[in-house]
Parts: structure tokens; sequence; C-alpha cells
């Protein structure tokens, strides 16, 4: 991860994104613009199917567009291979799933120690960032657990922990407490405003929830292919296509 | 290697699964591997002669020729030739005849210097030389037919029209076991002169003389000169090494190697395909993780590693489980019809040989939801619609 690099974590520029089945084209993004600047919060918000997991994925190198640019923490993403990609995300990209997503026969510690075993630390280096990680989400004491013997709650503690021990420059977040009690939402959002303002990460989140999207710092809406300032609703569309001046507030 | 504790974790994600896999394997490879011990005693056999210098005369026509005592003691005569026997197979039947040994009619003077590798406590060696109805055998044998030495041998011919009655005076150790029988040849010899007619024809030869050459090197030569020399004699000859000779038992069975070879083979190809779809089975289910390793950023070949060691460790498994079964059904079977199974041991190629093909089997199984997983888009996998 380029540190020193100052210009805004992520730039999404006039991006188009089709999907085909069966002959069919599926227009999903249709000029989107975004910009996310380095220790914000945005929450992104939009009625199921408008778009947000497609767009989520295409800023974390995932997938890529049918057109426009991507362009996260100063790297051009459709210059990148796929090799390349996998190792930009492995450096830059820390997820967060709606269903945690640990691997199950695997330990707490050794689902955070996953990303870590794609660099060239040793095992005595892994396991102190490990430690760490788990130390920031409260879990430190569950270290040996496997998934099964851990609350839905504590398995997302466990998952970010796991998005963040890389040290990446941005947090992706699809839905994160989408499957969980309002406690352990709440715990869940606590934990990521503490990591945006205490640890300046840049965190994307898709949310359907509106307590969730209070607590970020930044609202915006993703409807029928484009994005709207999220403190006012799509008044016409016409005007809002593929402008993200809005959200700039 | 840090992907190991993942792999093995995912090998007994499904235990149920895993172990029936582990087991077809092992049951297969077992049954595969005995088979294949069996037909391998014979290249233990070449292999093993080969160590001893050993070249053997036979008449030009194979087993059905006989060579005359003359040519014997011409072969004696060579230079290079440091000691020769005769043979001449009895294949006489001993007492209700549910017991088959080998039974030889030799040169009780030169046999253990042709066959130095067995040893034969002195006293008795000089009964065997001086007793004309002596016969030896090795211990396997003597405690098989729970004979000892004084006790008589009565042997009933069944080619020959003359029957022995032997006494055992000694009890000879060999490297491996041989299950065969030793009689002087003298006696056969002077019983077939008795008879009248067809019966004595057989008289005045032996069927194939067995000699040890001084060096390895000189041996083809000593082959190409015996056998010239005789090229244009009533009784032309065909002269090998024990190595070669040991090679014709091979090629007589010939069909049925091709025989077990071809099941082999389907044997093979249908496990491959059980292992298969209990590799793609897994792979399913786990689609969702495999899309979660590759957005964190896992290459494409690591992924495909994890896959692929894990359908080889299980069958490594289960080739180990089945090859050492295979090893123990194998000693049974030698302790219980040593006819059969002559060797103790199954020999190290066929396991090694048994192992390759279950190492091949995990790679054949593994690759293609290996490659699957490794080409797994990861949106579609996250999105579970694979
Ligand atoms: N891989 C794909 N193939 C075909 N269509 C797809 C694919 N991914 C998404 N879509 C379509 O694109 C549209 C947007 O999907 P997306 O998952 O981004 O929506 P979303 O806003 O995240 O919805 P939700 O709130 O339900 O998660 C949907 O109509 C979906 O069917
Ligand atoms: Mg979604």
């Amino acid at each position: 991860m380029d540190q020193s690099f100052q210009g805004p974590a992520v730039v999404v520029r006039d991006l188009y994104k089709e999907f085909y089945r069966d002959k069919l084209t599926i227009p999903v993004l249709m000029g989107t613009n975004l910009q996310v600047e380095r220790g914000d919060y945005l929450a992104l918000m939009g009625p199921s199917g408008s778009g947000k997991t497609t767009l989520l994925n295409l800023i974390a190198g995932l997938d890529r567009p049918t057109r426009g640019e991507v362009i996260v923490a100063g790297d051009d993403l459709s210059k990148l291979s796929e090799s390349a990609l996998a190792r930009w995300r492995s450096q830059h990209i820390g997820f967060i799933f709606q269903l945690y997503n640990l691997i199950p026969v695997l330990t707490a510690f050794e689902n955070v120690e996953l990303p870590l075993l794609l660099t060239p630390l040793n095992k005595r280096e892994r396991a102190e960032h490990v430690r760490t990680g788990l130390e920031i989400v409260g879990l430190a004491d569950r270290m040996d657990h496997y998934p099964r013997q851990l609350s839905g709650g504590q398995e997302q503690r466990v998952a970010i922990a796991r998005a963040i021990v890389n040290d990446p420059v941005l947090l992706v977040a699809d839905e994160p407490t989408g499957d969980l009690d309002a406690r352990s939402a709440r715990e869940i959002l606590d934990l990521l405003s503490r990591l945006n303002a205490e640890f300046g990460k840049t965190i994307v989140m898709v949310t359907h929830d509106p307590h969730a999207a209070e607590r970020a710092k930044k609202l915006v809406h993703l409807e029928k292919g484009v994005l709207v300032d999220g403190n006012q609703q799509p008044r016409d569309q016409g005007i809002q296509v593929g402008t993200s001046e809005g959200i700039k507030a | 290697m840090k992907y190991l504790k993942y792999i093995l974790r995912n090998v007994r994600r499904n235990k149920l699964r895993t172990l029936l896999t582990i087991m077809a394997l092992a049951i297969c490879l077992m049954l595969m591997t005995f088979l294949y011990g069996y037909l391998a005693q014979m290249e233990v056999w070449g292999r093993e002669a080969d160590k001893y210098n050993r070249v053997v005369v036979m008449h030009r026509q194979g087993f059905a020729g006989r060579v005359p005592f003359k040519t014997l003691d011409e072969v004696r005569a060579l230079d290079g030739v440091v000691a020769a026997t005769p043979f001449a197979w009895y294949g006489g039947k001993y007492g209700d005849g549910t017991e088959f040994f080998a039974q030889f009619g030799t040169d009780p003077n030169t046999l253990f210097e042709v066959w130095s590798e067995f040893k034969i406590p002195p006293d008795q060696l000089a009964a065997f030389k001086s007793e004309r109805q002596a016969c030896v055998v090795d211990r396997a044998l003597a405690e098989r037919l729970k004979l000892k030495v004084g006790d008589r041998v009565p042997l009933q011919g069944t080619f020959y029209q003359f029957n022995l009655d032997l006494k055992l005076v000694g009890i000879y150790e060999s490297p491996e076991t041989n299950l065969s029988l030793y009689f002087n040849l003298k006696y056969l010899d002077e019983g077939l002169r008795q008879l009248e007619g067809t019966g004595s024809a057989a008289a005045g030869n032996c069927g194939t003389i067995f000699f040890k050459a001084a060096s390895a090197d000189i041996i083809p030569d000593l082959c190409k000169r015996i056998d010239e020399k005789y090229a244009n004699s009533s009784e032309p000859t065909k002269t090998q090494t024990e190595k070669a000779f040991s090679q014709m038992f091979v090629k007589m069975m010939g069909n049925i190697q091709n025989f077990i070879l071809f099941i082999a083979v389907f044997v093979t190809v249908s496990l491959t395909l059980v292992a298969a779809n209990g590799m793609a089975m897994s792979m399913r289910e786990r689609t969702t993780e495999i899309a979660v390793l590759k957005a964190i950023g896992f290459p494409n070949h690591t992924v495909l590693a994890i896959m692929l060691g894990e359908s080889i460790l299980i069958a490594c498994i289960g080739g180990l489980l089945g090859v050492a079964a295979g090893r123990g059904i194998y000693a049974l079977a030698h302790q219980v019809a040593p006819m059969v199974i002559q060797i103790s041991n199954m020999p190290w190629e066929v396991m090694a040989w048994g192992m390759l093909v279950a190492g091949g089997i995990g790679l054949a199984s593994g690759i293609v939801p290996a490659v699957l997983a490794a080409r797994l888009s990861v949106i579609d996998g996250l999105r579970r619609i694979v």
C-alpha cells in the first residue's frame, strides 16, 4: 500500500456495468460517479437490486466495469491483470460480508491469519499481527474458537479483524449488520466507527438499515443505476444521471 | 507449507465422505498390489539371481527338450565356469498329493557350489553326497511337511515311471523361501535305465544345467560360446542368465499379466471417477469459501494447490492403507499357500507402484474440481449462483 498517497481513496468516473444473462443485457450501473476521500465513512443505500453490491465489487477490484474508471488509492484498476488485481486486493482492501464468511474449519486466529499468509511475514510476526487485530475487535480471548463456537456478532468481529489485519486503505462492508440482532449490530457499528475515527480507515458500507447509515459520515443512494445525494430523494432522473456533485456536501 | 493445516482440516471436514473414499481406494489398492505382487515374484527371482552370476543351459526347444550329461561335462570344463550342476524336474506326488512342491534331481557335489547362498551343515551335506537315496529340503518346506532329518520321503512319479524312495538327510537355509526338494539325479537316472521301452528315454539327460560363472562380465561371451558349440549338434542349446531364464516364466504368464493389467486399468479409472465425484461435491459445498479466499487475494494457483493437495492427500492415505493391507495379506498368503506366493514380503517395487497409482488417482480426481475452483468467478461465488 502506498501510505504516502494523499489523493482521494476512491474515484469512480462515469461507471457503467452491464450483466449478460441468456442473451439479455441487464444494465445495472449507468454512468455512476463517486469520490471517497481518505478517512471517509460512506454509507451506500438503495433498493434491492439497485446495484449496491455491484458497485462495491467494482470498487474492491472483484469485478471489471463495462465502461468507466475506478481508481482506488491512486491505482487505476483497469490497468491491473487478474493476478495483479488479486495481489492488489490483498494489500489494499479489507472485506466484510453480511454472512461473515469465516472459514468454518479454521479457528478465529487462523481465519484472521489468512490474509497474512500472502505476505512475507514469518510465523511469529503473523501471530503478533493476528493478536493485535483480535485485540482491536475485543476477541483476543476467543483466538482458538471455531466460528461455530462464536455468536453471529463475534463472528462478524473476527471477520473485521481479518479485514484489517493487513492494514488496508479501504474497508468495504456489504450489509455488515444485515444478519445481526440490534445489539450485535450496534457493537459492529461502534467498531466500524472506531476503526474510522481512531485508525483512520476509509470505509464504504452498503446497508439497508437507516440506523446503520446514520453512523456513517456520508450517505449516498443508488437508484436505477445512478447515485444521488443521501439527504434528498431523486427528484428528476434526467438531472441526476451520472452526477455525483450533490454528494459532496 | 503454511496451507497444510487448512488442507488437513478440509480433509477431515466431511469425515464420512473422506472415509468412504479412503476405504474404496484402500480396498482396490490392496487387491491390485496383491495381484501385482503375485506377478512380480518372477521379477524378484530375476533380481536376486543377478547377484550370483548364475547361467542356465537348456535345450533350444525350451522346456520340452533335454540336455545330455555329455554337455554338462563339457560345460564344466569351460574356462570361467566355477561350478555346474544338472537339474531335472521330477514333479512327483507326495502323500495324498495335496501338498505341491518342487522336486529336482541334481548333483549333490555341486548343488551347493552353484547355489552358494544356501547354507547347510557340513555333516548333512556329506550325508547328501554319500547316500544315493538322500534328499534335502529348505527349512520352510521341512516345517510345512513336518519333516525332520531321518524321515522317509516317498515320491510317486507322475511323468517318470519311476517312484523315488527318499530319505531326508539335510535341511538347508535359503535367503528366500524356495520350498524345494533336491535329490541325487543319479538315483533317478539309474532307475530309468532299468525301465523298458519309452520309460527309459529320459535317461542320460537332465532338463537344464545351472552353472556359476566366475564374474558377470564374462557371461555374455560364455553364453555365445556354448550355444555356438552345440548349434549344429543333435542337441542344440539355449544359454542365458538365470534372470533371463526367470523372464521366460513371466512370458508364460503373459496373458494373466495382461488380464490383471486390464482389470487394474478399469479399477483405477472407476476409482478416479468416484474420488472425483467426492472432490467435486466438496468443492461445490465450499464455493463461497473459495470465493472469499480469492476475494482476500489468494492467487489462482494457490487455490488450485490447496484443492489438489486435498485430493492427493486423501488418495495417498487410501493408498498407504491399501498397500499396507496388501502387504499384510501377501505375507499371510505366503504362510497359507507358499507355492502360490513364494516370497514372504511384497516386493518394494509393487508397493511403490501402488503408491504411485494412488497419487495419480488423487491428482486425476482432483484436477477438474481444483481447476474449477481456481477459475471460479469471485462475484459469482459470493452470490452463490454457481
Ligand atoms: N453476476 C450477475 N449476473 C447477472 N446479473 C447480476 C449479476 N450480479 C448482479 N446482477 C443483477 O444486477 C442487479 C444489481 O444487483 P446487486 O447485487 O448489485 O444489487 P444490490 O443493490 O446489492 O441488491 P441487494 O440489496 O438485494 O443486495 C440485479 O438486478 C442483479 O440481478
Ligand atoms: Mg447486495
